[in-house]
């Protein structure tokens, strides 16, 4: 073979490369691949204070809540509970932010009361490691933890709905719970915890547990004990110490998502 | 021997007597046809099948569990009906002395309704049936699911008990014991007196639709070791 044969032989070769590279590029083209949308990139996660918590004593004002006997209120007593572990976690080092700090739960610098929106909304602005929603009952014994009823979802998405914002929280929240549990179970105080639709813990952008204080025994006046109320309080406030290194915020999503790839909405509809 | 004339008048008072008879016959027919059809047939109470056993989800407030226990009742066969009967003997259990998690007696529930999904309506202008176009609306896990809506009375609620955990397992007992006895009920929605009501007693929350589901391993109690 000569020189000028071997040149032909070698255009024809390189002719050929972009023929060939077509036909392998045209299967993909004939049947083109199923139209899976990119996964969004998230989004830079909520702002969110390690040191802060937040309590929220419920009820005040006109709304007493449960009657425990004929001079004992339940909004007496999540507030004195509060004020109880305000000191606690503050002598922690913990900024502590409650909803109300007086009988009444009003909005600043004016007497319109709170709504139980209203709560949440402060919540959520202060972007607490924890949210607590205290509550107190005649019924039971030992402390209630409750977290919400609404079925996880992995992702914050953007935009998320007020009465579903708990939703992807809840794995953290029940994360929480078990820590407080334990801490609870330590401290020797009878426990139960389940899950509850307690407005407005749906609504809440944090790890979220509803907190109920029941008498310690079969008589109601314990409540008011404050002997009881410092267990309780101290082994919530060392529970939620641990806490603040272990809490992760949820990955956040843009709002605007296919069908395909947009995470389950909670069990509220 | 006996007269033309006394033979007369006995016979005229045997006809008389027969005729009597006769008389009263008649007017005690005519009495008793007046009777059956004044009598009001309304059917009063359900029709009740034979005492049969069924599992009522049962609250415990010591402990927060609840637990499945069977009990022989009768219940009506109209679906409605027997919804209704269920959560009356449940909550009549619960105003029993020495109950688990006590509750007024009296009457809790006016009435259920089994609505079938997707809610349909109708549109404005045709008498046509229509589903509805709003994604949030509730729709059927299974063909045949249906949505429960329970219309509580405002005396049984004004009279629960106040308290995060005896709200929620009253609501989750309801729940569960209709979950285990009425299988094609998706969904639960709760009124009073015919309104919506943001909370039973201050704090569980009676305005969102609840999933039927199995509550009895809805609770974890942990107590001091």
């Amino acid at each position: 073979m000569n020189l000028a044969q071997k040149s032909v032989i070698c255009l024809l070769a390189l002719a050929t490369l972009p023929c060939l590279a077509q036909t392998a590029a045209s299967p993909a083209q004939a049947s083109p691949a199923p139209n899976h949308p990119k996964p969004p990139a998230p989004l830079p996660p909520s702002p969110f204070n390690r040191t802060t918590i937040l309590l929220d004593p419920a009820h005040g004002g006109a709304d007493s809540g449960s009657r425990i006997s004929d001079t004992l209120l339940e909004k007496d007593i999540t507030l004195s509970l509060a004020f109880k572990l305000r000191s606690l976690l503050a002598a922690r080092g913990f900024t502590v932010v409650m909803t109300r700090d007086s009988d009444a739960a009003t909005q600043a610098d004016t007497p319109t009361p709170l709504t139980l929106d209203d709560r949440a909304g402060i919540a959520n602005r202060a972007h607490p490691a924890a949210c607590l929603l205290l509550h107190a009952t005649a019924a039971g014994r030992g402390v209630h933890l409750y977290r919400s009823e609404l079925d996880p979802i992995p992702y914050e998405v953007n935009e998320t709905p007020w009465l579903t914002a708990q939703a992807a929280w809840v794995t953290q929240s029940q994360n929480l719970q078990k820590q407080l549990g334990m801490a609870l179970t330590r401290a020797h105080v009878p426990l139960v915890f389940s899950r509850a639709s307690v407005r407005p813990v749906d609504s809440f952008a944090c790890p979220a547990l509803v907190v109920e204080l029941a008498p310690k025994g079969s008589d109601n006046s314990t409540l008011t004990d404050d002997g009881y109320q410092q267990q309780v309080a101290r082994a919530i406030a060392a529970a939620l110490v641990f806490w603040q290194n272990q809490a992760q915020p949820p990955q956040r999503l843009p709002a605007v998502q296919t069908p395909a790839s947009a995470p389950e909405t909670g069990a509220q509809p | 021997m006996i007269s033309r004339h006394q033979r007369i008048v006995f016979w005229s008072l045997v006809g008389c007597i027969l005729a009597m008879g006769a008389l009263l016959f008649g007017e005690r027919q005519h009495a008793r046809d007046r009777i059956v059809a004044l009598a009001d047939a309304t059917p009063l109470d359900a029709p009740y099948s034979t005492t049969e056993s069924v599992t009522l989800d049962l609250a415990n407030d010591a402990d927060g569990s609840i637990t499945a226990t069977t009990r022989p009742i009768a219940l009506p066969g109209e679906v409605t009906a027997r919804a209704r009967a269920l959560l009356e003997h449940l909550i009549a259990e619960y105003s029993l002395p020495g109950s688990t998690h006590p509750l007024q007696s009296g009457a809790a529930v006016d009435d259920v309704f089994l609505l079938p999904l997707p809610l349909v309506g109708h549109s404005a202008n045709t008498s046509a049936l229509i589903a509805s176009t709003d994604p949030n609306a509730l729709q059927p896990q299974t063909p045949g699911g249906e949505l429960a809506v329970i219309n509580l009375r405002s005396t049984f609620v004004n009279a629960h008990p106040s308290g995060v955990e005896v709200e929620s397992l009253t609501l989750l007992s309801i729940i569960g014991t209709l979950h285990t006895n009425l299988p094609q009920i998706e969904q639960i929605r709760f009124l009073v007196d015919g309104q919506p009501r943001e909370t039973l007693a201050g704090h569980a929350d009676l305005l969102r639709t609840y999933p039927s589901r199995d509550t009895t391993v809805q609770a974890q109690p942990t107590t001091e070791p």
